[in-house]
């Protein structure tokens, strides 16, 4: 099978906590009884009658049926539960004659209650489910089945740009907290009938919605399947995040690069979506996963389609310069120093000496000092509040820099470097990418320290060969460059124009990889 | 809609031709010209990389042939059906340390280069030690990611010679290469066997061709992955000769390296370009020695059928790195590699004369298949 599991041991996991799960239920899958006051005093008794529990018991009818409505404070939208729960409920029965329990239920359902997603179920961890969801229950009095109101109503952020995918032309939409509101940017971007929307409630405790999407017909099925199991396997009290998941997700765990892409852009979802990838929102956070991904993934930004082909491939080609003169460009400039010293042309040699003299240390201790102070700043600089942050790239930057080039701790090439490489490393679209080239970059600065431009080499062979050993969700890292591909290569470093993408990429192996219509 | 399907572990032929390719590009080259030059007249040593290269393509063929043969078998089961299982597995084992030789012989020889281009003091063996680590990272990972290595550095080996070459251009002394046919045939064909060995790494077929998505493809992209090299070394020995002529280059320990120090970059944003030059081919001999290295372990493997991969990795590696750094001074160095070459065809046209037998026997045994299926 293409799509192959990563991890051998995860269905033995899964199988694990199958059984644990079914110990839980059969502790909890209590039936509800038909007596009102039973069903209200086991609810309380089991959520240790919190304060935000709200009951509201009322009587309905000639006879005066015994009736509660219980929700959790905060949760629910109060005004709904008054207008389209409480106030018909009590003005339609005044004139009617009801007897049977179940015939209110009926009645209620059928004709008395305005609000339109209503539900039913019949035990208290079901009930139970529903109250911590934001829903209402409604108990009646003699009916041992509960009849659940949607009424969830909270705060939640707006939509607003997003924070770290910053881009000049295209939507300023990014995802938000609340998993809904996420959903419907998708689907205001994808009016796609086989959108299929997979909701899990994952956590053990928290049971955090989490909803994987796809289009049907387009990604390749075996993926689906491969990635359900994978989200089914996690067994963990919360997955507190897309991170979480991403990681339990991930092929590998000893790799520094992301298998999985986050993004907090409902754009690039879609886009991933169209190309037959599979998107995972998580309730509660902003970031939406992305996969499979590979390498060249990390390069692309939603907003080269946006541009023209030529401006887009250029940016494209500036990325990848980018990230070789972040990994490398500190390792160079050991290597030369230290033992390649007739490399450099002999009057910037001259004057790189010139620069240096005073410089007590050695080249490779003068580049780690600047490499872990910049670091730090960065790490500072996100930290620390917004006003604050700023002034500290400031006296990052100029002030720090300034003063150890004039004590005489480093040489001004030095701190042109460690520029040019921070620069470089800011100007990916994939945070985490980033992250994984600068852990990398350390590696190799250490290997030029010791071998120089072989120990350069050497590292570099040494990443693909861990490249060509990676996989997500069976797709090794280095496609389309390693297994060829060559019709994907439109799509990779080169962003052909718009007429000629005619199809999906080939590595994903979709199901229709026709994106436009061949006259 | 269409439906496409690659089975992950498969090779296409292109991927194969490149795999040929990175296995016989490596050390050999870097020395063939002052070899050449000490045997053949002015230019005509070109005569002799073809004559080795037509040599190469018709063996490379043969092999490849055997690619089709084999179907799912490994090559010592079916060779085994054919020679008797002890003969067979004698001979797989002398496979088997021919790859380990020639493994190591490529670590010895990325020490032996780098000390002279790169460092100054780091010693030989370090560098060697160093080298031979990363060949076992790649080795213990699967074997189509050692082909996916090879796909993913070739392009800049070619790519770098083409540059070197397009820019040598203004230098080359045009005069130096006349003139034109004045070498007798015998030092010729010295110079062809000379070559020849720089060409030897195509009977990696045998052992990759099993893995290609339709074996049937294999002879051609053998023959196609020997005469990207032959053209190749072509250009360098003749750029060589129009640079440094006959006379001198005879004296040049590694002429093509000297080649990437004479030409100057537009520019001139770093200099001494054979430092890179050689960092960069340092790619394509870790490819080689990485193939070697695997097919040393896929031979020993498949007679005695025991331990994982990172077993195998253990085992020869030590014995890998004893013997490179055995030879005690470059012309036993040069002399080892003579040795290692000799094997190697030894080994190469005994399977070629073998493969009518293989033929006609796997013909029969299809012939007996198919009747007795209907019968």
């Amino acid at each position: 099978m293409f799509y192959r599991s990563g991890r051998r041991n995860s269905r033995h996991r899964y199988q694990q906590g199958k059984h644990k799960r079914q110990q839980n239920n059969d502790r909890e899958a209590i039936p509800l009884v038909s007596s009102i006051n039973a069903n209200l005093d086991r609810i309380a008794g089991i959520l240790k009658a919190p304060e935000d529990l709200v009951v509201r018991s009322f009587k309905i009818g000639v006879n005066r049926h015994a009736c509660a409505i219980i929700c959790i404070d905060g949760l629910v939208d109060k005004a709904l539960i008054q207008n389209q729960v409480i106030d018909p409920l009590l003005h339609h029965f005044t004139e009617q004659q009801v007897d049977s329990a179940n015939k209110i239920a009926t009645l209620v359902v059928d004709e008395v209650l305005t609000s339109f997603d209503i539900g039913e179920n019949e035990t208290y961890e079901d009930s139970i489910g529903s109250l911590l969801s934001g829903d209402s229950v409604l108990l009646i009095e003699g009916l041992a089945t509960a009849i659940i109101i949607g009424s969830s109503g909270w705060n939640s952020r707006s939509v607003e740009e997003p924070q770290t995918e910053s881009i000049i032309r295209g939507p300023r939409e990014g995802f938000v907290e609340d998993i809904r509101t996420n959903t419907s940017l998708i689907r205001r971007r994808l009016r796609e009938p086989n959108l299929r929307l997979i909701t899990y409630k994952l956590g053990e405790r928290a049971r955090r919605t989490v909803v994987m999407m796809y289009i049907e017909g387009i990604v390749h099925p075996d993926l689906v399947e491969e990635a359900k199991r994978r989200i089914e396997s996690i067994e963990i009290d919360d997955v507190e995040g897309s991170g979480t998941i991403e990681q339990w997700m991930s092929d590998s765990f000893l790799s520094p690069f992301p298998l999985i892409a986050n993004t907090e852009r409902p754009d690039k979802v879609t886009g991933g979506l169209l190309q037959g990838r599979i998107g995972i929102l998580v309730d509660g956070d902003p970031f939406a996963l992305v996969l499979p991904i590979t390498f060249s993934s990390n390069l692309q930004s939603p907003e080269d389609y946006y541009q023209n082909w030529l401006i887009a491939t250029l940016t494209r080609i500036m990325r990848l310069g980018a990230a070789f003169l972040a990994t490398f460009l500190p390792a160079l400039y050991i290597s030369l120093l230290e033992f390649h010293h007739g490399m450099i042309p002999s009057k910037l040699a001259f004057s790189i000496a010139g620069a240096r003299e005073g410089v007590p240390f050695p080249a490779v201790v003068e580049a780690f000092i600047m490499e872990i102070t910049l670091e730090l700043l960065r790490e500072a600089g996100i930290r620390l509040p917004k006003p604050i942050g700023q002034t500290i790239g400031i006296v990052g930057g100029l002030v720090i820099g300034e003063a150890a080039v004039s004590a005489g701790i480093v040489s001004p090439v030095m701190v042109i470097v460690v520029a040019v490489t921070a620069i470089s490393s800011f100007s990916f679209p994939s945070y985490s990418f980033a992250i994984s080239l600068r852990m990398v970059r350390f590696a190799i600065m250490i290997a030029a320290a010791f071998f120089g431009l072989y120990g350069i080499i050497l590292s570099y062979i040494m990443i693909n060969i861990h490249f060509v050993n990676l996989y997500s969700f069976g797709i090794p890292y280095s496609t389309p460059f390693a297994p060829l591909f060559w019709g994907d290569w439109k799509d990779i470093i080169l962003r052909a124009p718009v007429e000629y993408l005619k199809d999906r990429p080939r590595m994903l192996q979709t199901r229709d990889s026709i994106r436009m219509k061949r006259k | 809609m269409s439906r496409r399907q690659y089975d992950d572990n498969r090779i296409s032929a292109p991927e194969m031709t490149i795999t040929v390719t990175s296995m016989i590009i490596g050390v050999g080259i870097l020395t063939l010209p002052r070899v050449l030059a000490g045997t053949t007249e002015s230019s005509d040593g070109w005569i002799s990389i073809a004559l080795a290269g037509c040599f190469g393509m018709l063996l490379a063929f043969i092999l490849g042939k055997y690619g089709v043969l084999l179907g799912n078998e490994t090559f010592y089961d079916f060779i085994g059906k054919l020679i008797t299982k002890p003969i067979a597995a004698g001979l797989m084992i002398v496979v088997m340390f021919y790859y380990a030789m020639y493994a190591s012989y490529e670590v010895r020889a990325i020490a032996n280069i780098s000390k002279t281009y790169l460092f100054e003091r780091t010693p030989s063996e370090a560098i060697g030690l160093t080298f031979l680590l990363i060949v076992c990272y790649a080795v213990s990972g699967s074997r189509i990611g050692i082909i996916r290595l090879n796909t993913l550095f070739l392009p800049f080996v070619v790519v770098l010679t083409m540059v070197v070459l397009f820019l040598s251009n203004t230098i080359i002394v045009w005069q130096e290469l006349k003139p034109v046919f004045v070498t007798k045939p015998g030092p010729l064909l010295t110079g062809a066997q000379e070559s020849g060995f720089t060409m030897l790494g195509f009977e990696s077929i045998l052992f990759y061709s099993t893995m290609m998505k339709r074996p049937k493809d294999a002879p051609k992209a053998a023959v196609f992955g020997v005469a990207i090299p032959v053209v190749l070394y072509m250009g360098i020995y003749l750029a060589c000769v129009g640079i440094f002529s006959q006379a001198g280059l005879q004296e040049i320990g590694y002429p093509a390296i000297e080649l990437a120090k004479e030409v100057k970059i537009p520019g001139e944003f770093f200099e001494r370009m054979e430092s890179v030059f050689f960092t960069i081919w340092i790619m394509t001999i870790f490819n080689s020695c990485t193939m070697a290295f695997d097919m040393a372990m896929h031979a020993g493997y498949s007679v005695f059928k025991k331990g994982k991969r990172i077993h195998w990795v253990i085992l020869l590696a030590p014995i890998i790195y004893y013997i490179g750094m055995m030879p005690k001074n470059v012309i036993a160095f040069a002399k080892y590699g003579s040795f290692i070459s000799y094997i190697g065809y030894g080994l190469i046209i005994l399977l070629a004369i073998l493969y009518p037998f293989a033929k006609r026997k796997v013909k029969r045994s299809w012939a007996s298949g198919s009747t007795g299926g209907n019968a």
